[in-house]
């Protein structure tokens, strides 16, 4: 097929009908275009991006800025307004839990129904099905009805169901966020796996920590439009500072920034890594320390467990959040390529000279896998650190600065013009400040 | 509204650069073309030959559905007949003992035999339509949520109907063939593959219309419900044109033979009771079959062609 393009997308637009009563809409029916009786409500407008092979987008934007509609539109359910989509390739998607589930089924035959309305022949099932089952591990529950399931339980079986249909093309609406640890790891893992066969994934989800970590690029809608496309960093970037612009005005939805907290664990628990405390110290002292200057140097010590360390590699960090959830610094050891071997220790991370400036701020403490992707825990330091500074300067964070004057940059200001000419005088790396 | 209602800045394409755009593979906003339509209701067959499996395993899903999990299982189709077909013959045959005219005295069993075969017929195509009127809005969340041939839904309901049908139709003829209540038909049983065929397009065609109506337009269950109470008695399923005493309808009975649900219950009078040579309807069978098979095509034409019109605009409306 053409091109490198796994998803190219042209100036989509989708219209819901609102129309104000059922009769505008029978006579809208029956006047053949003629009448208008409705209002349209653009849920999309103008959406265009391309979307290379082997390369994932993730979707963020408030409830209702139109993310579930692209996707829907681009898995097929439901037709644009206007312009104009392409998708190279085979797509498969999982807009919902379990949609086509039929409760009083058992996950076995639930399996069989959803693989042929995905688009597989019987035969086709039949020899995936052993697949399906080892990867969504529900034991002996494969063969209970699926009433019985829990949500997770749901998710696994048709999770397992849409990556078997093995696509080049994979469609996700926020779903993961029901699963266990254990299973989003799977989860992740997989669309890893996906990316490097170079398929193409579009998912949509609330956890920008998700987007960033998992995706090259994102889009992020706001009511329709298109705020910004891009890489995956820099979007987000911009839809949290937008965002939190809102929570302060108490309008936007609060959504989790950076850092979700979810501490839920599962069954598989016991053979998972964990972290066991963490603390804060005055640095090389064993005192602990919760209240200091700004400027003091501190120590976290992170005491770890991790029962297979042979099978299971993790990476442990820290961030400083301020309390409304805005990440001042974030900082792991899969950052800075430091191996964590061994199936239990205590990690000191030594922060000399902390310039941050008064003010609370929350130290958690994140268990990472071996790729820095997945979260296994997050462990939040339960006392907060509290900084008090002598300095009136403001911000969370003292950058480390020195003025200086400069009588012969008096007059003018550098031209560009002359900077680009080579006029020594004023060009900015010589005229600026020496650092300290 | 918190969206302006303008229109999006989008690209002016002429139809020929629509098609130059689709034949690249592009999919467009633009509406189903008359001629795609045509040829959508041309090749219904080969579609449903390719999603076959997904047809089958519905229409399976939904039988077994009803009756997994109970006693009797899978007798429980059969009882029902059984119970009706009793109930018929004792009522209509024993204790009203209604007579055809020209009927010896031996088979005074017709009434009863002909009311059951009308109901059992009457009632497979009644049900499509009712339950088939929902099946769209009811599935709404799959439709949204999963792509995948949405004509399926109103067939799996028309199927699963007339397999309900043919147990009614095996009770009958279990009838035939072990009782002495009715004499067995001969020859014209093979007739019964082609009737199925057509009843199943006759059906199909009017759940479809139904169905269609009833997404953008939610009161269409309600009046469906009433009108096929009123189409059921202007069918002969509880009377016979044979018997009729009134002249005025006697005399206009060519009106009666305008609805097609008439042709429908005939026909199949006419091969389940051949088997009784003095029985003899008013009516010619392989006339009605023409009428009914012209009815079929007609409506499944239609009713599908409006389906495939509307079909793009479900996942919005439900």
């Amino acid at each position: 097929m053409s091109g490198d393009f796994g998803v190219e997308v042209r100036n989509l637009s989708k219209a819901y009908r609102v129309y104000g009563s059922p009769l505008k809409r029978i006579v809208e029916g029956v006047s053949f275009g003629r009448y208008t009786g409705h209002h349209p409500f653009w849920a999309l407008r103008d959406v265009s991006f391309d979307l290379k092979h082997g390369s994932a987008m993730g979707l963020c934007g408030a409830n209702g800025a139109g993310k579930s509609t692209l996707l829907k539109i681009l898995a097929g359910t439901t037709s644009p307004s206007s312009g104009r989509f392409r998708i190279n390739g085979r797509v498969a998607s999982l807009l919902e839990l379990g949609a086509g589930f039929h409760d009083d089924f058992t996950g076995r035959a639930n399996i069989f129904l959803n693989g042929i309305m995905m688009g597989f022949s019987r035969h086709e099932v039949e020899r995936k099905i052993d697949e399906i089952i080892d990867f969504a591990e529900l034991g002996d529950y494969i063969d209970e009805p699926v009433r019985t399931y829990s949500s997770g339980m749901g998710l696994r079986l048709g999770f397992s169901v849409a990556v078997a249909v093995d696509p080049d093309v994979l469609i996700i609406d926020e779903v993961f966020a029901v699963g266990d640890m254990y299973f989003q790891k799977k989860c992740v893992d997989k669309i890893f796996d996906f990316k490097n066969r170079n398929k193409t994934i579009l998912f949509c989800s609330h956890s920008l920590y998700d987007i960033r970590q998992l995706c090259d690029e994102a889009l992020w809608l706001n009511r329709g439009d298109m705020a910004a496309v891009g890489d995956s960093v820099s979007v987000t970037n911009e839809y949290t500072t937008f965002q939190r612009g809102h929570i302060e005005e108490g309008t936007g939805d609060r959504a989790t920034v950076a850092f979700p907290t979810d501490d839920e664990d599962s069954g598989k628990g016991k053979d998972l890594p964990r972290i066991v405390d963490a603390r804060i110290y005055r640095v090389g002292t064993d005192d602990e320390v919760y209240d200091i200057q700004s400027g003091d140097s501190i120590e976290l010590r992170i005491w770890w467990h991790n029962p297979k360390p042979e099978e299971t590699r993790i990476h442990l960090g820290l961030g400083f959040l301020r309390q409304d959830t805005t990440t001042i610094a974030g900082m792991g050891t899969h950052f800075d390529e430091v191996p964590i071997e061994g199936e239990r220790g205590c990690l000191v991370c030594r922060m000399p000279d902390l310039q941050l400036l008064a003010g609370q701020f929350l130290v958690p403490v994140i268990l990472l896998d071996e790729g820095g992707v997945h979260k296994y825990q997050e462990f939040l330091i339960p006392e907060n650190l509290v900084v008090r500074a002598h300095t009136r300067e403001v911000g969370m964070l003292r950058i480390p600065h020195e003025w200086q004057l400069r009588p012969e940059l008096a007059h003018s200001p550098p031209s560009k013009e002359g900077a680009s000419s080579g006029e020594p005088a004023g060009s900015g790396t010589d005229g600026g400040v020496a650092q300290t | 509204m918190s969206v302006p209602a303008e229109l999006p800045r989008s690209e002016r394409l002429s139809p020929s650069e629509v098609a130059a755009l689709e034949a690249e593979g592009w999919v467009t906003a633009r509406p189903p073309k008359w001629s795609e339509v045509g040829s959508r209701i041309v090749g219904f067959p080969l579609r449903v030959w390719k999603h076959r499996d997904l047809v089958m395993h519905s229409a399976k899903r939904e039988l077994e559905g009803r009756f997994t999990g109970t006693l009797l299982g899978w007798l429980w189709p059969l009882v029902y007949p059984v119970f009706m077909f009793t109930v018929y013959y004792f009522i209509f045959t024993k204790l009203l003992a209604m007579k055809f005219p020209s009927l010896p005295e031996s088979q005074k069993a017709a009434m009863g035999v002909y009311m059951f075969v009308g109901v059992m017929v009457w009632a497979s195509f009644a049900e499509s339509i009712v339950r088939g009127c929902n099946c769209i809005v009811e599935n709404g969340n799959l439709i949204k949520k999963l792509a995948f041939p949405s004509e399926t839904l109103p067939l799996t309901v028309v199927l699963v109907n007339v397999v309900t049908m043919l147990f009614g139709v095996v009770v009958f003829l279990g009838a035939c063939f072990f009782t002495p209540l009715w004499i067995a038909p001969g020859p014209m049983l093979l007739w019964i593959p082609v009737l199925l065929l057509v009843q199943i397009f006759f059906t199909y065609g009017f759940t479809l219309l139904v169905a269609t109506l009833q997404v953008f337009l939610r009161d269409t269950m309600q009046v469906v419900t009433i009108w096929v109470t009123v189409w059921m008695f202007m069918t002969p399923v509880f009377w016979a044109p044979e018997i009729v005493q009134n002249d005025w309808f006697a005399n206009n009975m060519h009106l009666f033979r305008l609805n097609p649900a008439y042709h429908l219950v005939y026909v199949w009078r006419e091969v389940l009771m051949s088997g009784e040579p003095a029985v003899v309807f008013s009516y010619d069978f392989t006339s009605a079959l023409i009428t009914l098979v012209a009815w079929a095509f007609a409506t499944f034409a239609l009713g599908y062609g409006l389906f495939v019109l509307c079909q793009r605009r479900f996942a919005d409306e439900v």
